[in-house]
């Protein structure tokens, strides 16, 4: 079967990825001369995906077209005859439509020292060179180019890029650095990353700006906080812009016969299918995502467009591989009041991975008492509604539920039927009848907490859901957000275990009669995966036949690497790979 | 008491036009009242509202407002605040003479008319000093008068 993937970003690789690990032919065509997309911006990022393409590099079954555009495109029963700019012509039969973001540009804002945060990544990339002499002070604003009149989806992943720009910068300077937000919009353990450059001196700043005067020397910037406009002077001044979709989806829904969304993204039909027949969508093509979900999707795509992604399901459940734990039953108040606040805040960074996952029921709530006439205050420290959860966001500000931002340094006290926000430069005071706290329902992800944590950790993950090998998490358990993700992340999930499965390890073997149990093994290996177990065995050297114990090392699969340290270690050479 | 509908339904718009606001500031970083170092947020003004709170005529935005549209151009939702905060003024009654002039003539004939408007903002200017003060304005705009240049 040949298989077109029309992207070579990185969800376009993933899906390859897993085509060819099938024993099907593949063909990725890029617009542009060069893989990668997005990601291959980002300096950091760059290394990672050539890695990642290198595994699939040299397959015979890989073709990859670059500098090319589909002219037209032909259906002939199941399969599709796609002519290229270059007058090549390919069949296909299954398409995946992988066509990734377009950054937003903010032309109206860009200066020498106004940069956007893509063209800032390339200016501390440590490839480049020295840094410039001038590089004292440096002023992060989000938001740009997207939550706006035409762009109305948060584009969920600028935050996270933010943070890590943060850090990429303090790994080389150590300029004075100031980020300036709305909402942070961070996802898991990056909240402990905020907690970090906090504490490191990183101010933050619940404002924006549009106020930039550039001049040679450095950037004006004013904002208001606290209550007063504040001028500042800043070496440079970085955007952290939006991700749009792509504009070429478009040309490629009408020749491919799927349809666009009212945002321009690909109206999914169901999960990860556009609804034209053996058409498939991934990544960027689907709503703005980051790296981890561009990989699932990818995965996702891939196993949909060669497996019948049924059978394969109802497979792995029946052994067990998917797991997955619902979150927890989350009651929210009924209309028995006249009024009632919601306050999204918490000061613990281990609660604040909740946030997503809360934000949506918060406002949901809220939106119903504002339906049933109440009034409503959702009071907010941080909101996070990323993509499409910004609609539902949008839509509680719409119908009057009043929300309340707290700046930093100031405090929401509610005592009886009296809230108030104080802090400096504001000090309002209001009735209500029930106040709902965020750190109220933290009781409910007790236990659930150390899954989640590690599951969206802040490192990059080549194997978005994999745990072990016999364990595949999916859902709540794996990221805690709408539920929308948890089919998608089980089709991932089926990519991943495609991709595992005919990985032929060989494992060391232990030689058990001339094991001493020494344990010399165990302290060697590197993912704990041997066990020195007690085994009885029976002894007759005088006499009455008795039974000891004698210790032997164990070698448990599910962990073990292969990587053969074990077998360098044993002193009596006892544990060895099987000769083949 | 001016109640929130009767100021925004004064804009010609819905409530949800302005309710839609994110609270990011970027309006007063950009509001040229500040220029004025008044330290006035629009956005604040918007929340009281939405609040049901009442708005003080001396409030610097309130009066110092010149409609510019600054904050309108750099809203990510283009909220148009200058419109409400005219709405205000006519709440408060705080609009100027001529601005009150101005709609009443439009009100009777649907047109400008100028003797109208003249004779309903002449009495102010007699009162504002505008006489008093005319020698200074003369000798002020005969300064920019342009000066005779002789030809050689």
């Amino acid at each position: 079967m040949n298989v077109l993937v029309i992207g070579g970003g990185i969800s376009g690789i993933s899906a390859a990825k897993v085509v060819l690990k099938e024993g099907h032919n593949a063909i990725i065509l890029e617009n542009t001369p060069e893989l990668g997309g997005t990601m291959a911006r980002i300096a950091n990022c760059r290394i990672g995906f050539k890695t990642f393409f290198d595994e699939i590099k040299d397959d015979p079954r890989l073709r990859v077209i670059r500098d090319a555009s589909i002219t037209s495109v032909q259906k002939k029963g199941g399969a599709f005859t796609v002519a290229l700019s270059d007058s090549t012509v390919i069949e296909a039969d299954r398409v995946i439509v992988a066509s990734g973001l377009s950054p937003y540009d903010p032309v109206e804002y860009k200066g020498k020292r106004v940069l956007t945060s893509l063209e800032y990544d390339a200016k501390i990339d440590q490839r480049n060179g020295e840094l410039p002499d001038d590089f004292n002070k440096v002023g992060f604003f989000l938001c740009v180019g997207s939550r706006s009149k035409e762009y109305p989806l948060c584009s969920s992943v600028c935050c996270s890029y933010t943070i890590r720009e943060v850090k990429w910068t303090l790994q080389r300077a150590k300029p004075e650095i100031a980020v300036f937000y709305n909402d942070l919009r961070l996802f898991g353990q990056e909240f402990f990353l905020e907690k970090i450059y906090r504490d490191a001196g990183v101010r933050f700043v619940r404002a924006n700006s549009r106020y930039f005067e550039e001049d040679e020397e450095g950037v004006t910037v004013r904002y208001f906080v606290d209550g007063e406009l504040k001028e500042e002077r800043f070496n440079y001044v970085v955007l952290a812009i939006g991700l749009r979709p792509n504009p070429s989806l478009a040309d490629l829904g009408t020749l491919f016969g799927f349809s666009l969304n009212e945002y321009g993204f690909v109206k999914e039909e169901d999960p990860l299918f556009t609804g034209a027949q053996g058409v498939f969508a991934c990544g960027g093509a689907l709503e703005p995502m980051n790296i981890k979900d561009s990989i699932l999707t990818g995965f996702g795509a891939g196993v949909l467009a060669v497996k019948d992604a049924d059978l394969l399901t109802s497979a792995a459940r029946e052994q067990g591989l998917l797991y997955n734990e619902p979150g927890p039953e989350i009651t929210m108040p009924d209309g028995d009041v006249s009024s009632c606040l919601f306050y999204l805040g918490t000061e613990d960074p281990g609660a604040a991975m909740f946030y997503e996952y809360m934000s949506a029921r918060f406002i949901e709530a809220a939106r119903r008492l504002n339906e049933a006439g109440k009034t409503v205050y959702v009071v907010t420290k941080n909101a996070v509604m990323p993509s499409y959860d910004e609609l539902n966001y949008e839509k509680a500000r719409r119908e009057g539920v009043v929300i309340i931002n707290l700046e930093e340094g100031q405090a929401l006290d509610i005592s009886g039927k009296q809230a108030r926000i104080a802090g400096p430069g504001r000090d309002i005071t209001f009735e209500v009848d029930r106040a709902v706290l965020f750190d109220d329902y933290m009781d409910h992800f007790k236990g659930k907490e150390f899954l989640s944590v590690y599951r969206s950790e802040p490192q990059l993950r080549w194997s978005p859901t994999k745990w072990s090998r016999k364990k595949y998490h999916t859902g709540f358990v794996r990221h805690p957000r709408d539920k929308r993700w948890e089919p998608r992340e089980v089709l991932g999930a089926l990519g991943e275990m495609i991709l595992d499965r005919e990985e032929e390890r060989v494992y060391p073997e232990v030689e058990e009669e001339r094991c001493s149990g020494c344990g010399s093994c165990k302290d060697a290996c590197p993912q704990k995966a041997i066990d020195i177990t007690i085994q009885e065995q029976q002894v007759a050297v005088f006499g009455p036949i008795t039974t000891t114990g004698v210790p032997i090392a164990h070698v448990n699969e599910d962990s073990c690497v292969a990587c053969g340290l074990c077998v360098s270690t044993c002193p009596s050479d006892v544990i060895k790979f099987p000769e083949t | 008491m001016q109640t929130t509908d009767r100021a925004l339904e004064l804009t010609g718009y819905q409530r949800q036009d302005f309710s839609v606001c994110l609270g990011c500031k970027i309006c007063a970083s950009v509001c040229t009242v500040n220029d004025l170092s008044f330290n006035s947020n629009p956005q604040d003004i918007l929340q009281r509202l939405f609040l049901g709170r009442e708005i003080a005529a001396e409030e610097p935005l309130v009066r110092f407002c010149t409609g510019c549209y600054r904050c309108t151009g750099a809203c990510p939702w283009n909220i148009r605040i200058p419109e409400v905060v005219r709405a205000l003024r006519e709440t408060l009654s705080t609009e100027s003479p001529f601005e009150k002039a101005f709609k009443a003539s439009l009100q009777i004939w649907g047109r400008v008319y100028e003797p109208y408007v003249l004779m309903r903002a002449v009495p102010f200017l007699l009162k504002g000093g505008y006489i008093k003060h005319m020698s200074r304005w003369m000798e002020y705009m005969g300064f920019h008068l342009p000066h005779k240049v002789k030809r050689t």
